[in-house]
């Protein structure tokens, strides 16, 4: 039953994962895809997570680059700051002015910041074998597929879970214009307002919107295929 | 990835508003930050249940928790920002509370480890958990606190001096872990010590007591030879001797025992101290009530004095001392009054005519006072006295002394026991006399009525009148079988419950009642029974832990027997102090009645425990002392 409705998104996924996985060069990439996916059977109680946000300088992941991604290890029992990271991405050009007001990254900030390629390689061991958690997951699997394709040759495939699909989809109804929003998805499950655009507080609000969501649905400890993004 | 790793900011910056962790160096609090887990709870749902091995110290982010304090109906509603879950940490115990989600909530818990680290490196950490732990013993002891500074500006408050003040007065006397435990034994009977640390070179590797001694050795028949080592409590919880002595008492509490070592600096143990010690200087404080009943220039300021003593005991209560010491406590206030009063009234009368005693009976001649007690006392004249020409002046007196001990809190005596009454005025030959005609011609009600009598003791003036006394009619008692055979059946009669069913309280003739009188159903047949052994074997001693150990030593009581009473007179107590104290809170009258449903389960459980023993106890009074007048 599950593997009829289901089957199709998690077997695509695994087959755009070992493709990749085989044209990957030798490296950060490679290691990461060895790292293997999770059994999507599996309940979501024994899945290792990562929260994830990344900031950008714009919204095209072809034209426009990741300033800093935010990661913390999570499960469905905790979030754990002892993993909390946070990796700033060295840019090519100046900064887009505009993108500096809504991120309050700074040149400052950049210049203490790391290369395209150590910077991703540190993303991409941070990622390794977990399930990654993100609100609107499309641009943090853009993003990261962009930079991989421009350091490796080869894209990025992992398995998402992304928070505002979720809502939709376990808990249907109509939503306001900007009710899809991070923060006031949060105001709904009691969660406390954070101060958003900062990567890692992005990506911690996230996951705790999650752990929120998880305890929400009907379905206690759904599996894994469940959960994640279609 | 470590040089990536970074404290989220929101969790940071949440800790610098909050204590204890805003009082934290930054480093440590960015530490602290780096260790949380971020957690959601459900409404409704259990974040710890009891008995759990809660992990965290739980920093409620939003929404809302309620405590259910362990085994009682005692809820606490807890909201952003508060804490929940150090007791357990710090006893290292199973959770005892109950945590559950009162609304949806984020928690940031901080793991156990980290916690130790901060409450261990510091003092401003852990003394918020000192603190809020005590907060109640606080509010009770900051009133003396704040009194003692109005006075005489003492800042230096008994319990929150440091150890080292109060540890190392007395040599310390230590064993190897290889000595034999009747050689420990006789070491800590020579230097009379009731606990000895076990040194392994410089280590402290254990600590023995008389009670492990007690229960692990002579309990179970072990010999002598065998080493301390296998007896003794191995790797002792000890406390810094910076510490004070308010961390003492607490620990004590928490861990329920009795003695701690204390160690330096370098980790080397410097002293003992006792729960003795805790209760000392917590007394030095209470001694400040003590003090003002003793200088009180007039009634005035003396009723306002003894006005302060249910605090105070609520504050003992609430500190965990035991019911003994805090009987003692209370009953050495009462003494006080009783001779502040009578040397105002004297002073208000003129020196008195003739040589007298005051002398006190029941409860305050045990040491045994309790909150609301009421009087009972009379004078005792010495052969100087003339009645037709002194009785006038001591009429007075003794109307004065009752009507200032009922202002102070010591309500006049129902059954008229009071040197206002000219029937208890009397010389020493007219008491011996009023004795002996109980001795001799006993009657059961008479006998009934007549028990507080054999507890006496000299409040104020001439002790001899009222020692002789007491020597001359125990003497008198113990010799003569009738009488005796009429106190055992006499304290023999008393009802005691069975047991408890749900709220209500069984007893013997399965009438299901509402009301525990702890003082007429468990206290008093307790007292009873040491009085009647202590009038069988004409015991010197007057109060009830006293007489029942005095009655194991002059071999009318068993023992075992003997120790199990001592252990349920100090738990009924204890319950009546605890049930008092709340009602103090409450704003209420302390009283010795309380609704069993009152009661947690433990003290229940403890109570049919206790009731079973009393009883078996006052058959066997029957049975041994009663015989054929039943």
């Amino acid at each position: 039953m599950l593997g009829q409705l289901f089957g199709g998104p998690v077997r695509k996924l695994k087959r755009a994962f070992e493709r990749a996985a085989k044209n990957a060069p030798e490296g950060p990439l490679l290691d990461f895809y060895h790292a293997d996916l999770p059994d999507f059977d599996a309940p979501i109680s024994q899945i290792d997570m990562a929260a994830i946000d990344l900031e950008t300088d714009g919204l095209d992941a072809a034209s426009h680059a990741v300033l800093e991604a935010g990661i913390a290890d999570m499960d469905t029992c905790a979030i754990h700051a002892s993993s909390a990271r946070r990796i700033r991405f060295r840019p090519d050009a100046a900064l887009n002015p505009g993108a500096v007001v809504v991120h309050r990254i700074t040149d400052d900030a950049v210049a203490a910041a790391k290369p395209l390629e150590e910077a991703l390689a540190g993303v991409l061991a941070a990622c390794a074998g977990k399930v990654l958690v993100a609100h609107f997951a499309e641009i943090e699997s853009a993003f990261l597929d962009a930079a991989c394709k421009r350091v490796y040759g080869t894209g990025f495939v992992a398995p998402f879970i992304c928070t505002m699909q979720l809502e939709t989809r376990w808990f249907p109804r109509q939503f306001a214009q900007d009710g899809l929003r991070l923060s006031k998805l949060r105001g709904r499950y009691g969660l406390p307002p954070y101060r958003a655009h900062d990567g890692l507080t992005d990506a911690v609000a996230c996951g705790e919107l999650l752990l929120a969501q998880l305890t929400h649905v009907a379905r206690k400890d759904p599996p894994l295929v469940e959960v994640i993004r279609r | 990835m470590t040089s990536d790793s970074v404290e989220i900011e929101e969790v940071r910056s949440f800790l610098e508003q909050v204590e204890p962790f805003a009082s934290l160096p930054p480093d440590q609090l960015r530490q602290a930050a780096r260790a949380i887990d971020i957690m959601y709870f459900r409404r409704d749902t259990f974040v710890t249940h009891a008995g759990d091995d809660n992990q965290y110290l739980s920093l409620i982010r939003s929404g809302s928790v309620e405590l259910r304090l362990g085994g009682t109906e005692l809820h606490a509603r807890l909201g952003e920002r508060d804490c929940f879950g150090y007791p357990s940490l710090i006893r290292r115990g199973p959770a005892q509370n109950e945590a559950i989600a009162f609304e949806d909530c984020l928690l940031y818990r901080l793991p156990a480890e980290m916690f130790h680290l901060l409450w261990e490196g510091h003092e401003q950490f852990r003394h918020f958990f000192d603190t809020d732990q005590a907060s109640r013993l606080h509010r009770a002891v900051a009133s003396m606190r704040r009194e003692v500074a109005k006075n005489d500006g003492d800042e230096s408050f008994g319990v929150h001096i440091p150890l080292k003040s109060i540890a190392s007065r007395r040599e310390l006397v230590f064993c190897t872990p290889e000595l034999a435990i009747g050689d420990a034994a006789r070491l800590m009977a020579e230097r009379d010590v009731s606990v000895l640390p076990v040194m392994k070179g410089d280590d402290l590797v254990g600590i023995l007591t008389d009670k492990d001694l007690r229960r692990r050795v002579l309990a179970v028949g072990l010999d002598g030879a065998t080493p301390v080592e296998q007896v003794m409590t191995p790797d002792p919880i000890t406390l810094a001797e910076t510490e004070t002595v308010l961390s003492a008492l607490l620990a004590m509490t928490s861990h329920h025992i009795h003695h701690m070592p204390v160690v330096n600096a370098g980790g080397r143990i410097c002293g003992i101290v006792s729960s003795s010690d805790v209760l000392a200087q917590l007394g030095s404080n209470t001694f400040h009530l003590a003090r003002e009943v003793e200088g009180a220039r007039a009634m005035g300021s003396l009723v306002d004095a003894t006005a302060h003593l249910p605090r105070a005991v609520a504050g003992l209560v609430e500190a965990g001392v035991d019911a003994e010491p805090i009987a003692r406590y209370v009953s050495s206030i009462g003494e006080l009054a009783h001779r502040r009063i009578l040397k105002l009234m004297e002073q208000e009368l003129g020196p008195p005519p003739a040589s007298y005693a005051l002398v006190c009976f029941g409860s305050l001649a045990r040491h045994e006072l309790s909150l609301g007690s009421d009087q009972d006392n009379g004078f005792i004249f010495g052969d100087d006295f003339v009645r037709e020409s002194h009785d006038e002046y001591f009429a007075e007196l003794g109307r004065r002394l009752a009507e200032g001990l009922d202002q102070a809190g010591y309500k006049f005596c129902p059954g008229n026991i009071m040197a206002s009454n000219p029937d208890y005025r009397r010389t020493a030959s007219e008491w011996a006399e009023r004795f002996r005609h109980w001795i001799d011609s006993p009657d059961p009600q008479a006998i009934l009525e007549s028990g507080i009598f054999f507890d006496m003791r000299a409040v104020a003036g001439e002790a001899h009148l009222v020692e002789q006394l007491r020597r001359e009619t125990f003497e008198a008692a113990s010799e003569n079988r009738i009488f005796t055979s009429f106190v055992a059946r006499a304290a023999a009669v008393t009802a005691v419950p069975l047991g408890f069913f749900r709220n209500f309280l069984l007893k013997e003739d399965a009438v299901e009642g509402k009301v525990l009188d702890l003082k007429a159903q468990a206290i008093t047949p307790i007292v009873d029974l040491a009085r009647t052994h202590a009038i069988v074997k004409a015991l010197d001693a007057t109060s009830t832990l006293e007489r029942l150990a005095a009655a194991a030593d002059a071999g009318s009581l068993d023992p075992e027997a003997a120790r199990d009473l001592s252990a349920c007179f100090e738990f009924v107590r204890d319950v009546r102090f605890r049930h008092q104290a709340r009602q103090i809170r409450n704003g209420e009258k302390p009283s010795n009645k309380l609704d069993p449903g009152e009661l947690s389960r433990f003290d229940r459980e403890h109570l049919r425990d206790a009731f079973k023993l009393i009883r078996a106890q006052l058959d066997k009074l029957r049975s041994d002392y009663a015989g054929g007048l039943t």
